[in-house]
């Protein structure tokens, strides 16, 4: 499902390159639970977001769905992102001027799918129990509600692996069990999940639990 | 889905949308006003001008210039065929042209003066409206006072210098020697005064040629003219016309000096509510290409805010300028207010120029927004 060869990620700054993934080799296999742990700073969020084809590495190959997703353009790139891989942030990145199921849309923008209609994502955000929360913009919700949409927005294209960072960082327990738990209905249904976190929230629905420290993992 | 996203995001930021039609609207403004107001000045003045009458006279040159200005028009001749040559050299500009022959005669009576017009000439390709009579052969207008003294009526036939001439019209007052005129054809006037191929005076309007400041357009009209019509000499009415033209073109001149800056100022200040845009939205369209909106798109989300700016401001700012036009062109530019006009023609340009400065101004911000690395904000958290 997701292959990663030699891969390392070099960021040049105004004080020299830091070296934020180093020669990293690894694969998740599909409909696995990987949970990526480690320290702030040590390369978590960089290593995700190579994964999902929006930060090329410096070296090695990015192998996902049997695509090296670097080797292609990007207009395709941002397709195959579009189609299989769905993110969730810690910040949630709800786009604040929509409402709740014009968010949970937003992929429609992308995606020529004709199922990516308003009764399908009614039907995710009653899944999600955001049925009340609709037509109700970001700023008017709690933080476990946002993430749930954001969650909902992630699942709504189908993907074949969902890709979350720090999914409970800004959540109270009581959220984060339960974003945790959405996550891990995606996996039962065959889904491949990826979440890097600092936190040991995930863990229990784990296969696999990565430590990541300094741009280096281990298991 | 993206004209969905570029309404709904300006309906959230109000503020940044508000500022940037501001600008939009006060350039367009500023450009229909002004344009408005030098347009109704430029029509002005050609009125001026023509209600004044012809603004050049060519006279004979050995003409006696105390008895001209006492007459009103010389008492000597000149050939007919000057009015051909003066047409055919191409560095006079005039608008429109006609030869004419004076004389004054003892008719029944009465002291008149006599006068043969031939038929308006213009520069070719142009028709404008006649600023004196169109004669027809045997026929003749009557001045003022000599109807009025003769009892002379519309359509009567009187007998001038033995011709038989229908009255074409008998004329209003005019309070000048115009009042004691008879008007005919040029050809006729020639052959009651056995005068064939003889006039007077040509008399030119709009002949405005004016040329750099310290030239002296009079100076070198005379100069062509002396080679073209070696018998013949020029006097020019210096009008307030001319005090017009050289007011409109020092109009002109600012306009030209004025609007690059205003443009500049305006192009900057867009560019910069569309720079505050896109670093205001840097995270969501890191998410929107998460999402695997591409550059294409992400580009339509900002060049089409700024079209949509541009299309809204064109409208206000040609509805704003007129109404600026109307309230402040009369004071400032000296022009009447009935003068002033809406050009719709400006309404299209606005219409097309404005989106299009705006999307210039928006350009550079959208090209950041396009190249940015949406990693790099999706990791700022």
């Amino acid at each position: 499902m997701v292959n990663l060869e030699e891969v390392s990620k070099i960021f040049r700054t105004r004080h020299g390159e830091v070296k934020a993934l180093a020669e990293i080799n690894l694969n998740v296999n599909e409909g696995e639970f990987v949970v990526v742990r480690g320290p702030s700073g040590c390369g978590k969020s960089t290593l995700l977001l190579t994964i999902g084809g929006m930060l090329k590495a410096t070296t090695g190959n990015v192998i996902v769905n049997n695509n090296r997703i670097y080797k292609i353009d990007e207009r395709k790139r941002a397709k195959f992102r579009a189609e299989n891989i769905g993110f969730v942030f810690q910040m949630f990145h709800l786009v604040p001027y929509l409402n709740v199921v014009e968010n949970v849309l937003l992929p429609a923008g992308t995606v020529r799918n004709e199922s990516l209609n308003t009764s399908k994502a009614k039907e995710l955000l009653k899944r999600l129990h955001l049925t009340e929360r609709e037509n109700h913009k970001p700023s008017e919700m709690s933080a476990g509600e946002i993430q749930r949409a954001a969650i909902a927005r992630a699942l709504i294209i189908h993907p074949t692996i969902i890709l979350a960072d720090e999914p409970t960082g800004n959540l109270d327990p009581e959220n984060a069990v339960e974003v945790i738990g959405h996550l891990e209905e995606f996996h039962r249904d065959g889904g491949t999940v990826i979440v890097v976190t600092h936190g040991n929230m995930a863990d229990q629905f784990a296969d696999r639990i990565i430590h990541l420290r300094n741009g280096s993992i281990s298991e | 889905m993206i004209l969905k996203l570029i309404l709904k995001e300006i309906l959230h930021r109000k503020l940044n949308f508000i500022l940037s039609l501001l600008a939009i609207i006060s350039a367009v403004a500023f450009f229909v006003s002004f344009f408005t107001t030098a347009n109704a000045s430029k029509r002005e003045t050609i009125r001026l001008t023509r209600d004044m009458g012809f603004n050049l006279r060519i006279i004979p040159k050995n003409t006696n210039m105390d008895k001209f200005w006492t007459s009103g028009f010389s008492e000597r001749t000149m050939p007919e065929e000057y009015v051909n040559r003066f047409m055919a050299h191409k560095k006079f500009s005039y608008a429109h042209l006609t030869a004419t022959l004076q004389k004054q005669i003892m008719w029944q009576n009465k002291r008149v003066i006599l006068i043969g017009i031939a038929s308006e000439l213009e520069p070719s390709g142009k028709e404008k409206s006649s600023m004196s009579f169109k004669i027809e052969p045997s026929t003749a207008y009557i001045g003022y006072e000599l109807a009025k003294s003769l009892a002379l009526k519309n359509n009567q036939e009187v007998i001038i210098l033995g011709k038989s001439f229908k009255i074409e019209k008998c004329l209003s007052e005019t309070g000048s020697n115009d009042d004691i005129r008879i008007y005919a054809q040029l050809s006729d006037v020639q052959s009651l005064l056995n005068m064939e191929g003889e006039i007077n005076e040509i008399k030119a309007l709009n002949c405005l040629c004016l040329v750099d400041e310290n030239e002296d357009p009079l100076e070198i009209l005379r100069e062509q003219l002396a080679l073209v019509l070696p018998d013949a000499k020029v006097i020019q009415n210096k009008t307030i016309a001319v005090a017009r033209e050289r007011q409109r073109q020092m109009m002109d001149k600012y306009f030209a000096f004025i609007m690059p800056f205003i443009v500049l100022v305006f192009a900057i200040l867009i560019g910069a509510l569309a720079m505050m845009n896109v670093q205001e939205r840097k995270q969501e369209i890191g998410v929107l290409r998460a999402l695997g909106y591409g550059s294409n798109k992400i580009a339509s989300l900002f060049l089409g805010k700024a079209i949509i700016i541009g299309l809204i401001g064109a409208a206000f700012g040609f509805i704003i300028g007129n109404g600026l036009a109307l309230s402040f062109g009369p004071d400032i530019f000296k022009v009447t207010a009935k003068m002033i006009q809406p050009l719709y023609k400006l309404l299209i340009w606005s219409l097309v120029a404005a989106p299009l400065f705006a999307a210039l101004a928006a350009f550079v911000p959208t090209m950041i927004a396009i190249t940015q690395d949406p990693a790099l904000t999706l990791r700022e958290e």
